[in-house]
């Protein structure tokens, strides 16, 4: 239906909108999150299936800024474990809720980086001027993960639906071997390495000589601060409680160094150098779902809802893992200095850094990198050093060391934070303060953001 | 493409035509009763090795079975052939002269060391196959007596792959062969690894199921001790099958590869691999590979994939 210049226009006709090329870009901002508290894995949510909890992290989004009814833009979210019987997640999720069940949705996943880059595609709609509002989120349950049949009954399964004659029928089942009956659990190991993830951090660890002091010093910071920003009541309007768990369960207040040194080493055994990577300085597996409401300044000024930061800009790496020529959770290390580069932009200029902590030894095998002469020159190509991160501004509030991490979800608390803290700075400073994110993923991807400070 | 340097002087073999691919099992059950029956009578076997080249024409792949072949040991499942499914191919023809009763060493104990193989081509499954092997080099080893199994993989006339395998015929003397001494053993340490295979007790069952390989050292603990063999252990092609298919997306169809065995791999294992991949302007050129017990320790086996 589009005018081409031989088409005649009568005169009375309206004017066409603006064809999408001219149409100016917008900014898509950050209106608010809410999260349920992360629980550790079977706890408080070993009955809750992913949609129970998404469900739960929507509608206690939509009662925080009176969404009722309200037909959204576009609601994306995703989980990493997931059932096939799932496959519309976000729609169910959204059904349930009480958005308007006349709300668009899809489903995304990206391993961990999932809630971020939902947070991503959709700001990216929003700024074409596709949407108006939207809701990024994630959910993911390790109680309640999907179990698989083995490859062995699958087969003889699919062997036996293709089957016509009872012959055919009974051959297929002469294939079964007791083994076969044993269900498969889903697994955090990389399928084309067999180590899990933790191994392969070890690995990474190991390589940039991380020590384990600086792993448990980072552990403590992170449980420190997310304590005090509970302390100082900042997640109030960031957090509905469910079923009955108001702060995440894997919180530690009153842990130290010497609880933390205590630990005995759960990966990286037969490295053959010290194991450092104990269950205090690496994350649990949790359960747990956050949601972030976006929209274009117009939608919130309309709504009259709060504008907290501007999704500048995103980038997204991956790297050559398989055969070891790069750690397995490294990408981030490329995707923020290809960012930085892009808005002209360094490494001082984030008043927040947020650095997903799978580990600690990531957070710190980062750090090292864009330290290092060495890594910046051959691997990224840079003349000098990226630069250090100021320690005070790295996961001010706590990461997912304290809070914990249920995969998908983790993007979606990270975004939600920043855009507040940036938001307080604003209020407080008076300045446009800048906030950098940098979620690693499994199969050897990253994704990392800039939020700034409406 | 024609003449390669390793076909060999074929003119001086006398060419046996098999109407058919032979029946593996048929095969050992065969290689048994002989060895049994000149223990007992106490014949002798030839000093040299027969000279001669078994050959089957029009050899079809079964596409099950290759599909079964790339899952086991975590390929894609792609209508080329693997350079190590096509070793799994020629395997009965090479049994069917290792077999043969002017063949001088017993079949049962014959240990793989090392296998080579290139490849000059992709090789659709639906070609039909021209497949041949004969044997060569006997050769004296501290251990015993060595041999190379030659194979190779025609297509439209044309040598797509050929295949050196070597065995040793362990506690085999022959008079004549310089045995040498006993080399040292190299110390290994293992390096920082990239990858972790966990081998179940039914790994050698599974690969004899794809590859038609039923030797009963890899079948069960009672059949490997039935044959001297504390365990059951790994088909060593499983392993360059299992290895080399984590490198077949960068390595591509024209390409020469190498695996040596070190220690035999008990079943169920824990194997820490490490996987290195060389490259000239960018482009992949060869991956090294090494495998070794996690907890032992121990070095397995090694090799390389390189491009032709």
């Amino acid at each position: 239906m589009t005018a081409t210049p031989e088409s005649p226009t009568p005169k009375s006709a309206p004017q066409p909108a603006p064809a999408a090329e001219t149409r100016p870009v917008r900014s898509a901002v950050v209106i608010g999150g809410n999260r349920i508290p992360f629980a550790r894995a079977h706890g408080a949510y070993a009955g809750a299936s992913n949609q129970d909890m998404l469900t739960a992290a929507l509608d206690g989004l939509v009662a925080r800024f009176g969404l009722q009814d309200e037909r959204i833009g576009e609601v994306a979210a995703g989980a990493v474990l997931k059932h096939s019987r799932d496959f519309n997640l976000t729609r169910e999720a959204v059904l349930g809720s009480a958005l308007s069940p006349e709300t668009p949705v899809y489903d995304l996943q990206q391993a961990c980086a999932t809630g971020l880059e939902t947070v991503i595609g959709l700001a990216n709609k929003i700024k074409l001027g596709q949407i108006d509002s939207a809701i990024a989120g994630g959910v993911d349950s390790t109680s309640d993960a999907p179990i698989a049949v083995s490859e062995g009954l699958r087969s003889v399964l699919l062997e036996l639906g293709r089957a016509r004659s009872p012959k055919q029928k009974l051959a297929a089942l002469a294939r079964l071997r007791p083994k076969d009956l044993a269900p498969e659990a889903p697994s955090t190991a990389e399928p084309r390495t067999g180590l899990s993830m933790g191994e392969h951090q070890a690995l990474t660890t190991a390589a940039w000589k991380i020590t384990r002091e600086a792993q448990d010093e980072l552990a403590l910071a992170s449980h420190a601060n997310l304590a005090a920003a509970y302390g100082r009541g900042f997640f109030d309007d960031l957090i509905t409680p469910y079923r009955g768990l108001v702060k995440d369960g894997n919180l530690r207040p009153d842990t130290s160094l010497e609880k933390l040194a205590k630990l005995q080493p759960v990966f990286g055994k037969t490295l053959g150098e010290e194991a450092t990577m104990t269950a205090g300085n690496s994350t649990p597996l949790t359960d747990g779902a956050s949601a972030v409401l976006l929209g274009s300044e117009d939608f919130a000024r309309r709504n009259d809802l709060p504008m907290l930061a501007r999704v500048v800009d995103a980038e997204a790496a991956a790297v050559d893992f398989v055969h070891g020529k790069e750690g397995l959770l490294m990408a981030p290390a490329y995707a923020v200095p290809r960012l930085l580069e892009r808005n002209g932009l360094r490494l001082s200029d984030f008043d927040f850094v947020e650095i997903h902590e799978a580990f600690a030894g990531t957070v710190l095998c980062h750090l090292a990198a864009w330290e290092s002469e060495e890594f910046c020159r051959n691997k990224l190509g840079l003349d000098s050093p990226l630069g250090s991160v100021d320690r005070a501004r790295l996961n001010v509030t706590g990461s997912s060391l304290a809070a914990g991490h249920p995969f998908a979800a983790t993007g979606g608390r990270i975004v939600a934070t920043v855009a507040k803290l940036l938001h307080e700075q604003a209020a407080a400073e008076g300045r446009r303060g800048r906030g950098l994110v940098s979620v690693c993923a499994a199969g050897g991807q990253g994704v990392a953001a800039i939020l700034e400070a409406c | 493409m024609n003449a390669h340097p390793e076909a060999g002087p074929a003119s001086r073999r006398e060419e046996v035509r098999l109407p058919e691919l032979p029946s593996v099992s048929r095969l050992l059950v065969h290689a048994a009763t002989t060895a049994a029956r000149e223990r007992l009578s106490g014949t002798s076997r030839p000093a040299a090795l027969p000279a001669v080249r078994h050959t089957v024409d029009s050899v079809r792949v079964e596409l099950e079975r290759l599909t079964r072949f790339q899952h086991l040991v975590g390929g894609t499942v792609r209508d080329s052939l693997p350079s190590a499914f096509l070793h799994t191919v020629t395997f009965p023809v090479a049994m069917s002269v290792l077999t043969r009763a002017d063949f001088p060493l017993p079949l049962p104990g014959l240990v793989q060391l090392a296998n080579h193989v290139r490849q000059y081509r992709a090789v659709h499954f639906a070609e039909p196959l021209t497949l041949s092997a004969w044997v060569e080099n006997l050769r004296g080893h501290y251990a015993g007596t060595r041999l190379d199994v030659r194979t190779e993989v025609l297509a439209d006339g044309e040598a797509v792959w050929q295949g050196t395998s070597e065995y040793l015929a362990k506690g085999v003397f022959r008079p004549g062969l310089d045995t040498g001494a006993r080399p040292a053993r190299e110390d290994f340490t293992p390096p920082a690894p990239t990858a972790r295979w966990r081998l179940g007790v039914d790994a050698g069952r599974e690969y004899a199921m794809v590859s038609g390989d039923f030797n009963p050292i890899h079948l069960s603990t009672v059949s490997a001790r039935l044959l001297g063999m504390k365990r059951s252990i790994a088909h060593g092609m499983y392993l360059a099958s299992r290895v080399l298919a984590g490198i077949e997306a960068v390595a591509g169809d024209e390409h020469e590869w190498n695996i040596r065995f070190a220690a035999p791999v008990y079943l169920p294992a824990a194997l820490a691999l490490r996987i290195e991949d060389e490259s000239r302007n960018e482009h992949w050129v060869a991956s090294s590979f090494t495998a070794w017990g996690e907890h032992s320790r121990r070095l397995h086996f090694s090799g390389s994939v390189r491009t032709l």
